[in-house]
C-alpha cells in the first residue's frame, strides 16, 4: 500500500473496513488530507463517518472534536451544508449523550449547549420533545434523578418525530432510570418490550440487558438471569462500545457467579485501555473493584490476566491488591464526576457497590 | 369481563391485497413461486414418505406453449388434496398461526404452507388451476382459484393418480418467468440437491435438473478420497472455480456442508453469501448469518433439517439455535485449519496469506488459534512485507506501532538502523502484536513511540553540547509556541535532516486545537476544557540530524537569524510532509518565513547582509 494515500482511496478503504479502532484511524487520516488541502467539503464528509463510527464504539472524544469542527463549519458556510441539516442534529444528540461522561466538562457548558440544541432544533421545525429528552438524559446521568422525572413526564407525552430516538433506545432510557433509580420491579416491567424482541436496534438489547441482572437477581429470578447473561455476553463480546454494559455484567456475576465475573473481566480488561469515556471506565472500575474483592475471599491460587496498564508486578496473582487499585481508580473518578455535579450520586454508588460484598 | 358475552370475530382479508404485500414486501423476487411450487411437491412427497418409506418420488413440470400464450404444469406424485384440505389451506391464508381448536399449525403444518405458497403464483397468472387426488382417500377434484379470493372446487368423472398438478397460465408481462431456460436455471437453483428426479420438459425436450445425489452429503468422512467430486459440485452450485474445500458439521450433525476456500482476497465488508439448502430445498442463495464473521475467506455450500426459515423462506431466523449452529461451524472451520498447521502446512500457509485479513480477524479473537498460525501471518515491517515467524526468527527484539502515522513518521529512521519496526497501524494488526507478547513472554515485543528511536540516536559529546548550547536554546524557544521541543543529535540516515515526533496524544491535541478554532461558542468552550487538562504533558519534538549537512551549515554558522527561520521552517515543512493541516499560527510562521528567507537571498547576492 501506498504511503501517500489520497482522500479517495482512504475514504474507501475506510468504508471496506468493519467499525474499529484502523477504520477510524483512516478516516482521521482522511480528515487531515482533506484539511491540508483546504477542502472543507471533504473534511466535512469524512468527519461524519468519524462521528458516526467514533460515537459507536468507545471514541466519545474522537467524535466531540470531529463533530464540534463540522457545526463550526456548518454555521459559517450554511449554503455547502444544509443539505446535510438533519444528519448533523442527529449527530448532535449522540454529542449530547456523551458529555455528561467528560467530567472536565461543566454544568454550565452542558446546559448552554442545550440551549443551543433546542434553538437549532425549532429553527428546523422540529417539536422540543427531542430537547426535553436529553434533559432527561444529562440529568440523568448527572445523578439528578429527580429531575429526570419531571424531564421524563415532558417528553414521554409528545408525539414523536423524525429527530425522535428508536423506540427501542427511549424504551431502554426508561429502563435505566428505573435502574438507576433502585425499583427492579418496575425496571423489569419496562424492559418487557425489548426483552420480548420486539424492540431493537444497534444498541438495544445490547445495552439494555446488562442493567436487568441485579433487578432479575434480587427479585428473585436467578434462572432468567443467568439465561440473561449469556445472551448479554453475546451481544457485547469485543466491542468496546459496551464495556459499561461488561461493567454491570460482572456486577451481577460478583454475586452470581464470580469466577464467570473474572471472564468477563478478562475479556473486556483490554478494551478499556485508552478507553475515551471516563463515566464508562468508572463504571467498569468499580465492578472490578467489587469483583476482585468478591474473589478475594476464595482459596484459589490466581492468575489474572491483565490489561497493559496495570503495571504493579505481583497484581496478577494479588485480587485483593487488584481490587484496591481498582477501588481508588473508581473513586478517584466517582469524585471527579461528583464535584462536577455537585452532588455524591457516583461516590455513594461506588461506596454502595463495595459494601455489597463483605471482606 | 364476562366472557360468556364475548362475540368472535374474524377478520376479512383482502386477498389481492396480500398478493401485493407478498410479492412486493415479502419475497425478493416473483421468480420465488417456482420454489413454493417446488416446495409443495417436496411436502407432498414427503408425506407420502412418511406412510412409505420406499415410496419414490418424482416431480415433473411442463412449459405448454411460448411467449404470453405460455402455461407451466407442474406434477408431483405425493399425498395430493382432499377437498376438506383444499378449504382449509385457503381458510390459513392471512390467520395467524393457532388453529380454532388452539392446536398449533407449526413449521410441520404441510396444509397451512401449501395455501401460503400457492399464492406466490398469483404474482405470475391470473388463474390457478389445480388438480390433485389425495391418497388419503376421497375424489379427484379440480380447484380454481382467482386472485380476487374466490374460487371453485369441482369433482372429476374420471380417476386421477394420487398427487398434484398445478397449471399456471402466463399473465401478460411475465413472459420470462415461463422461458424455458430461466425455468430450467430456476428449478436448478432451488432443487439441485433433491434426493428424487425433478424433470422439466418443453419443446419436447425432457431433462433432470437435479444432480446425482452425491452419497457423501450424508456422510462427510468420505469427502476426504473424492476431492475432484466434491469441487465439482462447488463449481456447479456455486458457479465460479474452486481449488480447495474443507467440510463443515454442527455437532447434531443435522446441519453440514462443505466450506470452498476463495481463490481470490475478498474485502472484510463483503457480502457473505452461503447456499444453504433446507431439508434439500435452496433456502437462501445470500444466507450471512449461519457462519461467524470472520469466515469470509469462505463460500459454503450447507445443507439442513435444524433451522428455521424466515416467513419468506430466504432467511434464517437469528434465533439460539441459528447462534449454535453458527458456533459449531465456525468451530469446525477452526479445527480444520488446526489440522492443517500439523499435516499440511504449505497449503495452510496457501490459505493464509490469500485470506490474511480474515485469518487475523479470527487469531485476533482466539489465542489459540493465533499461536497455531502466527508464524505465517504477513506483517509489514521496516525489513518490507514478511511473515511474522521470519521476524520472529532473525530479531531477538521486535516493535511495533500503534498507528499508521506513527509507523510513518519512524519508518525511515528505523529501518536506517536495522530496528526490526512493524507496522501495527492496519486492522488487528496492533491488537495481535500486543497478543504476541503473550506468545513469548520472555522475549522483548514492545510498542515503540515515535520518540524512542531516538534511543538509538547518538548524543553529542560534552564539547558539541556547550558548543551548542546556546543554538538549542534558541531554537527551542523558536518552537515553545507550538508545544515542540529541539533536540540536536547524530543519526542516520545522514540525508535526513530532521525527524519529527507526534505521539497520538498530541495529535489528538493538535485536533482538538484545530476543531476548537472553527467550533461555535459554547463547543468551543467545552473543548477548551478538554484540552486545558492535558496541555501540560503533550510536546512533540523535531530531532535535528548533526550529520546531516545542511543542519551542520545551519549550526556552524552562529547566525541566530537563519537558525531561528530554519527551525521554523523545518518544523513547519515536517508538518506538511506528516499530512498535519496547519494551524493559523502555523500557517503565519509559514508565510513569513518564505519572505524572510527571500529578503535574505536576495540581500545575500547584492553582497550584503541583514540585521
Amino acid at each position: 500500500m501506498s504511503m501517500e494515500l489520497e482522500f479517495e482511496d482512504l475514504l474507501d478503504e475506510a468504508m471496506d473496513l468493519p467499525d474499529s479502532p484502523a477504520k477510524i484511524a483512516l478516516l482521521e487520516q482522511a480528515i487531515r488530507v482533506a484539511d491540508a488541502a483546504g477542502d472543507i467539503e471533504q473534511g466535512y464528509e469524512a468527519r461524519s463517518m468519524l462521528v458516526n463510527t467514533a460515537s459507536f464504539n468507545g471514541f466519545p472524544m474522537k467524535a466531540l472534536v470531529a463533530f464540534s469542527w463540522q457545526l463550526g463549519q456548518y454555521d459559517k458556510h450554511p449554503e455547502l451544508f444544509e443539505y446535510d441539516l438533519h444528519n448533523l442534529l442527529w449527530s448532535y444528540k449522540w454529542i449530547l449523550d456523551d458529555l455528561p461522561s467528560f467530567p472536565d466538562i461543566q454544568l454550565g457548558q452542558i446546559h448552554s449547549l442545550l440551549e443551543d440544541f433546542k434553538l437549532r432544533i425549532k429553527k428546523a421545525g422540529h417539536s422540543e420533545r427531542t430537547y426535553d429528552y436529553y434533559r432527561f438524559r444529562m440529568a440523568l446521568l448527572t445523578g439528578e434523578l429527580e429531575k429526570a422525572g419531571e424531564y421524563m413526564d415532558k417528553w414521554r407525552p409528545v408525539d414523536r418525530d423524525s429527530l425522535s430516538n428508536c423506540q427501542a433506545c427511549e424504551q431502554d432510557a426508561l429502563v435505566e432510570y428505573f435502574f438507576m433509580l433502585g425499583d427492579d420491579e418496575r425496571a423489569r416491567v419496562e424492559a418487557k418490550k425489548i426483552m420480548s424482541g420486539r424492540m431493537s436496534c444497534a444498541e438495544v438489547p445490547h445495552v439494555t440487558y446488562p442493567k436487568l441482572l441485579m433487578p432479575l437477581y434480587r427479585t428473585g429470578r436467578q434462572d432468567e438471569a443467568a439465561k440473561l447473561e449469556r445472551e448479554s455476553f453475546r451481544l457485547i463480546k469485543g466491542n468496546r462500545d459496551f464495556i459499561k454494559a461488561a461493567g454491570l455484567q460482572m456486577i451481577y456475576l460478583t454475586h452470581a457467579d464470580p469466577f464467570r465475573g473474572l471472564e468477563v473481566y478478562e475479556s473486556f480488561a483490554p478494551l478499556t485501555h485508552n478507553h475515551e469515556s471516563p463515566m464508562f471506565r468508572m463504571v467498569f472500575d468499580g465492578a472490578a473493584a467489587v469483583l476482585f474483592k468478591r474473589l478475594a475471599r476464595e482459596q484459589v491460587k490466581f492468575n489474572v490476566r491483565l490489561p497493559a496498564y496495570i503495571t504493579e508486578s505481583g497484581a496478577a496473582n494479588d485480587v485483593s491488591r487488584l481490587s484496591e487499585i481498582y477501588t481508588e481508580l473508581a473513586f478517584d473518578a466517582a469524585g471527579k464526576f461528583d464535584k462536577r455535579n455537585g452532588n455524591r450520586f457516583y461516590t455513594g454508588e461506588v461506596e454502595r457497590l463495595l459494601a455489597q460484598v463483605g471482606e | 369481563m364476562n366472557s360468556h358475552t364475548q362475540e368472535e370475530f374474524r377478520f376479512q382479508v383482502d386477498l389481492s391485497g396480500m398478493i401485493n404485500i407478498l410479492s412486493n414486501h415479502l419475497y425478493s423476487s416473483p421468480k420465488v413461486f417456482l420454489r413454493e411450487l417446488l416446495q409443495n411437491a417436496v411436502d407432498a412427497i414427503t408425506a407420502m414418505r412418511e406412510r412409505d418409506s420406499s415410496y419414490q418420488g418424482q416431480v415433473r413440470a411442463e412449459v405448454i406453449g411460448t411467449g404470453n400464450g405460455a402455461t407451466l404444469a407442474m406434477e408431483d406424485n405425493g399425498i395430493g388434496l382432499t377437498e376438506e384440505d383444499v378449504h382449509e389451506f385457503l381458510a390459513m391464508i392471512g390467520q395467524s398461526s393457532k388453529r380454532k381448536d388452539g392446536q398449533l399449525l407449526g413449521e410441520t403444518s404441510f396444509i397451512g404452507r401449501f395455501g401460503i405458497g400457492l399464492l406466490s403464483c398469483f404474482m405470475v397468472s391470473d388463474e390457478i388451476v389445480l388438480l390433485t387426488r389425495s391418497a388419503k382417500g376421497g375424489p379427484s377434484l379440480e380447484w380454481r382459484g382467482k386472485p380476487d379470493g374466490t374460487y371453485s372446487i369441482r369433482k372429476l368423472e374420471n380417476e386421477l393418480s394420487y398427487g398434484t398438478k398445478v397449471y399456471l397460465r402466463c399473465k401478460p408481462g411475465c413472459e420470462l418467468y415461463f422461458d424455458p431456460a430461466n425455468l430450467e436455471e430456476w428449478f436448478g437453483d432451488y432443487g439441485a440437491l433433491l434426493p428424487y428426479p425433478v424433470v422439466l420438459e418443453s419443446e419436447g425436450v425432457s431433462r433432470t435438473i437435479n444432480i446425482p445425489h452425491p452419497d457423501w452429503m450424508n456422510n462427510l468422512s468420505l469427502v476426504r478420497g473424492r476431492r475432484e467430486e466434491v469441487l465439482k459440485f462447488g463449481e456447479q452450485l456455486l458457479g465460479e472455480q474452486v481449488h480447495d474445500f474443507i467440510p463443515l458439521s454442527s455437532s447434531s450433525g443435522r446441519t453440514s456442508g462443505i466450506a470452498y476456500i476463495l481463490p481470490y482476497s475478498v474485502n472484510l465488508s463483503a457480502k457473505r453469501s452461503h447456499r444453504v439448502y433446507l431439508k434439500y430445498m435452496l433456502v437462501s442463495e445470500s444466507a450471512e448469518n449461519i457462519l461467524p464473521d470472520w469466515a469470509f475467506f469462505v463460500k459454503c455450500i450447507l445443507w439442513t433439517d435444524e433451522l428455521q426459515p424466515t416467513a419468506s423462506r430466504e432467511h434464517f431466523y437469528e434465533n439460539e439455535k441459528l447462534e449454535t449452529v453458527r458456533t459449531e461451524l465456525g468451530e469446525s472451520l477452526r479445527r480444520e485449519l488446526m489440522n492443517l498447521a500439523d499435516q499440511d502446512p504449505e497449503r495452510l500457509k496457501g490459505i493464509i496469506q490469500l485470506h490474511a485479513l480474515s485469518m487475523k480477524a479470527l487469531a485476533v479473537e482466539d489465542e489459540t488459534f493465533f499461536r497455531m498460525i502466527h508464524r505465517w501471518l504477513p506483517f509489514e515491517s521496516s525489513y518490507g512485507r514478511r511473515d511474522l515467524g521470519e521476524l520472529l526468527d532473525e530479531n531477538e527484539e521486535l516493535y511495533f506501532t500503534l498507528t499508521l502515522d506513527e509507523y510513518r513518521q519512524i519508518m525511515h529512521v528505523a529501518a536506517a538502523q536495522s530496528l526490526p519496526v512493524i507496522n501495527g497501524g492496519y486492522v488487528y494488526d496492533a491488537g495481535l502484536l500486543e497478543g504476541l507478547q503473550r506468545l513469548y513472554p520472555g522475549r522483548k515485543i514492545e510498542r515503540l513511540l515515535p520518540e524512542e528511536v531516538s534511543f538509538s540516536f547518538i548524543d553529542l559529546t560534552a564539547d558539541e553540547r556547550r558548543a551548542y548550547y546556546e543554538l538549542i536554546r534558541e531554537g527551542d524557544i523558536a518552537l515553545q509556541p507550538f508545544r515542540c521541543r529541539v533536540q540536536l543529535q547524530r543519526f542516520k540516515p545522514a540525508a535526513l535532516p530532521s525527524l519529527f515526533t507526534l505521539s497520538k496524544e498530541s495529535s489528538d491535541l493538535r485536533n482538538l486545537i484545530a476543531a476548537e478554532e472553527v467550533s461555535t461558542t459554547e463547543l468551543s468552550s467545552i473543548l477548551n476544557s478538554l484540552g486545558a487538562s492535558h496541555q501540560e504533558q503533550v510536546y512533540s519534538t523535531l530531532y535535528l540530524n548533526l550529520d546531516n549537512e545542511v543542519i551542520a551549515r545551519i549550526f556552524g554558522s552562529n547566525h541566530l537569524e537563519i537558525l531561528r527561520a530554519a527551525i521554523e521552517m523545518l518544523y513547519v515543512n515536517a508538518l506538511m510532509m506528516g499530512h498535519y493541516p496547519l494551524n493559523r499560527k502555523e500557517m503565519q510562521v509559514l508565510n513569513e518565513g518564505i519572505l524572510r528567507f527571500i529578503d535574505l537571498g536576495l540581500s545575500m547576492n547584492n553582497g550584503g547582509d541583514t540585521k
